[in-house]
């Protein structure tokens, strides 16, 4: 049995559009030979974790999701083929000084740390939150590599959870979608309390603010600051030489996941991939040379297709999952249960027992409401109008006085005949 | 004789309000009161001759100045001992914030002594963003020569990689084991919810609300989606304690690379420091198994004993020679 990896699927000339999952396959692909594993195109709902990448030990079937948790399996449970590239020579490891090693450990979990905490939202800026960039670049990567119903559902929750992490970093303005949705929702309210507003014809195709603001993308206005967050980030990983194989293998893999998805993804609007190859000209060379180094020409990667995941009932059950937990209100409460029974069957499948958190009660008493919510409705529908038990409807009688201005002046005209 | 008859109301909008009705509202607002004067406390609570740091506190320990049980605010209250400036520390909550988070700082009210009926204009509010600054422009006026504290020392950039470690994977080991983790419920309680409210109700939704915001923050810092994130399952749970384990070797190896018991070779203790103190500081005092701090004996991941295990103690000893410095007589004060 051979261990499978599952993973977003290929992209930009990389084997995978999401940065660890990017790294877990560069890692692999150094230290274990091609017959020991499999890469399986996958979206985080189908498999358990609900985390890519995940990898899935057949010898001791467990998943495990998360770079780090992988490289960590890696290392206790190594399959046939694998050898540790930082102790390539493994009997001089152990003699070599302890302190450099524990150096490099402690750097390995600090980078890693700072990658998650710091590339990630900034790389998310570029891809995920500017609106542009989604549009022409991510959105259409995703669509690739999923199955049809899906595109639907999975990229704008990425898109969501990506925005959410770069939250922090006050960079909303590029997400010209939100900002022209609070545009017209705040159109919308000037409208219903009747304010006069200028009509929209008028307004032209900018907006009320034309002229030099207008005309520039919001990249372009934000670019200082886009500048000084990217620097903040950059300048740390630029101060570490990555080609050294000093360095721990799976930070190296992890810088390489980011900042190839930073530089390579042909975007419409590549503020980032200017500030690299503007200022970090080292870190360019590194992505470069790293993957003409693990992933050469014509090496085969590789890829199987995944049996379970194909299905059609299989997508279906996940678009399906994906859209209720999209409903307003029943939404979150869903998802929660759903969570909840997943965890469960995390923990049965350990052997631990866990008391049955009364979900039958809760599914019995959701349902009672909504038999008597149904028959409230049908109830109601069923009265009769509410006033009169007959009502009786005459034809107006048009008198002078119905006819406003002219009818009060022949009305008065009249007056002195009558 | 051309009297024009009156228009029939031309819609229901033109209702007539009957006359009486009509003069009794002619008199309202019957009397308007003056606008009260600020309680009494208020006075007590906005104006001292020391500046007033607002964090998470009790009265009896912010009244010792004794440090505060909320790691952001920890930081920044130990940053400011260790500078040197005379300050007073007042609980208070998030709602008192004008940036909706503690901590932030009220510097002094400018006694106006001539004339005592124009008031000076309150002094504004520093939220914990620009602490540093404020910090720093204090040092350089009271021009004290012994206070040779380096409150922004040149880091050098690895340090921002080691600070992630602090701000990341012990955060969200704080967060999970005191938010998420049922077994230390009672303390939660008694740090953040009692203090808020009396009522069972304010209470329970506050509870549910601090813990789906904590789980929220753990899955979005790992950039899961988080509708369907499995946030309290049990590998997140282990994923999370394991990489504070890490994290927190990783800092004892860095504190022993230092080699001078503080980070960076530093001679005096600074802003990393103290950022890494008010998680250690916190999980030793409350999350230990057992020893002098504990609150919960049983149950629950005792973030105390794996500080106190990071790389042989060596974080525990930082911890003693962080409150040396900034507490002197901590132990006295207990």
């Amino acid at each position: 049995m051979v261990l499978q990896l599952h993973v977003w699927g290929p992209a930009f000339g990389l084997p995978s559009l999401d940065a660890e999952c990017l790294a877990a396959i560069a890692y692999l692909a150094q230290t274990t030979s091609s017959a020991d594993y499999q890469l399986i195109q996958s979206s985080p709902s189908a498999v358990p974790t609900q985390h890519l990448p995940a990898l899935y030990n057949p010898s001791t079937s467990t998943w495990t999701s998360g770079f780090p948790s992988i490289t960590t399996h890696l290392h206790t449970h190594p399959p046939p083929t694998y050898h540790d590239p930082s102790s390539s020579s493994s009997p001089i490891a152990a003699v070599e000084p302890k302190t450099t090693t524990a150096t490099l450990t402690a750097d390995k979990t600090a980078y890693t740390a700072f990658l998650t905490s710091h590339a990630a939202p900034l790389l998310a800026l570029s891809l995920y939150v500017s609106s542009t960039n989604y549009a022409t670049t991510t959105r259409p990567a995703y669509s690739a590599v999923l199955p049809l119903p899906l595109p639907w559902t999975e990229p704008p929750a990425v898109r969501a959870a990506m925005a959410r992490g770069a939250q922090h970093l006050g960079m909303s303005s590029l997400d010209t979608d939100a900002l022209a949705q609070r545009a017209a929702e705040e159109e919308k309210r000037v409208a219903a309390e009747g304010w006069v507003a200028v009509p929209p014809v008028l307004r032209g195709p900018g907006g009320i603010t034309k002229g030099v603001g207008g005309m520039l993308s919001p990249e372009q206005k934000g670019r200082i600051r886009l500048e000084g967050l990217a620097g903040e980030v950059l300048d740390v990983l630029a101060e570490v030489g990555w080609e050294e194989e000093g360095q721990r293998a799976e930070v190296r893999c992890l810088v390489f996941g980011y900042l190839a998805l930073m530089l390579l993804p042909d975007v419409p609007r590549p503020w980032l991939r200017e500030i690299m190859e503007g200022r970090y000209g080292g870190l360019c060379e590194f992505v470069r040379g790293f993957k003409g180094e693990v992933f050469a020409e014509g090496m085969v990667l590789p890829w199987a297709e995944g049996e379970a995941s194909g299905s059609a009932v299989a997508v279906g059950t996940r678009f399906a999952r994906a859209v209720l937990c999209d409903v307003p209100l029943i939404g979150a409460q869903w998802s929660r249960w759903w969570t909840a029974r997943k965890k469960r069957q995390v923990l049965a499948s350990r052997g631990v027992k866990t008391g049955s958190s009364g979900t039958l009660l809760l599914l019995a008493g959701t349902g009672l409401a909504a038999m008597a919510a149904s028959a409230g409705i049908f109830f109601y529908r069923g009265l009769p109008p509410f006033g009169e038990a007959v009502q009786v409807w005459r034809k107006p009688i048009t008198t002078l006085s119905g006819l406003g201005a002219a009818g009060a002046m022949f009305s008065g005209a009249l007056y002195g005949v009558d | 004789m051309t009297s024009i008859p009156p228009t029939a109301p031309s819609s229901w909008r033109k209702m007539q309000i009957p006359r009486p009705l009509q003069q009794l509202f002619d008199r309202f607002p019957l009397l308007t009161y003056e606008a009260n004067n600020l309680p009494e406390r208020s006075q007590h609570l906005t104006s001292s001759d020391l500046p007033t740091l607002y964090v998470f506190s009790t009265d009896r320990d912010a009244g010792l100045g004794l440090p505060s049980f909320n790691p952001g605010c920890l930081k920044w209250q130990t940053l400011l001992r260790l500078a040197g400036l005379e300050f007073r520390i007042l609980p208070s909550t998030n709602h008192a914030s004008p940036t909706g988070s503690l901590p932030f700082l009220l510097p002094p009210r400018r006694r106006n002594t001539t004339t005592s009926s124009a008031t000076p204009p309150p002094p504004r509010p520093i939220p914990a963003s620009n602490l540093l600054a404020y910090a720093l422009q204090q040092q350089r006026q009271q021009q004290t020569p012994s206070l040779d504290f380096d409150l922004d020392p040149d880091l050098p950039p690895r340090s921002q990689a080691y600070l992630s470690l602090i701000t990341l994977s012990l955060r969200n080991a704080w967060l999970h084991a005191l938010y998420l983790d049922p077994s230390h419920t009672p303390l939660l309680e008694q740090l953040y919810i009692r203090p808020s409210s009396s009522s069972r109700a304010v209470q329970a939704t506050l509870l549910y609300q601090l813990r789906r915001a904590a789980a929220e923050q753990i899955s979005s810092s790992s950039n899961k989606i988080v509708s369907i994130a499995t946030v309290d399952a049990v590998d997140e749970e282990e994923a999370v304690y394991a990489a504070a384990r890490e994290a927190l070797a990783a800092l004892a190896s860095l504190l022993r690379e230092s080699g001078s018991g503080w980070f960076f070779g530093a001679e005096r203790p600074g802003a990393f420091d103290a950022a890494l103190f008010s998680y250690t500081h916190l999980m030793m005092e409350y999350m230990s198994s057992s020893g002098e701090g504990s609150v919960e004996g049983a149950g629950g991941v005792a973030l105390g004993d794996m500080v106190r295990a990071a790389g042989d103690g060596g974080l525990a000893r930082h911890r003693e020679s962080m409150l040396e410095a900034a507490w002197p007589g901590w132990d006295a004060s207990k």
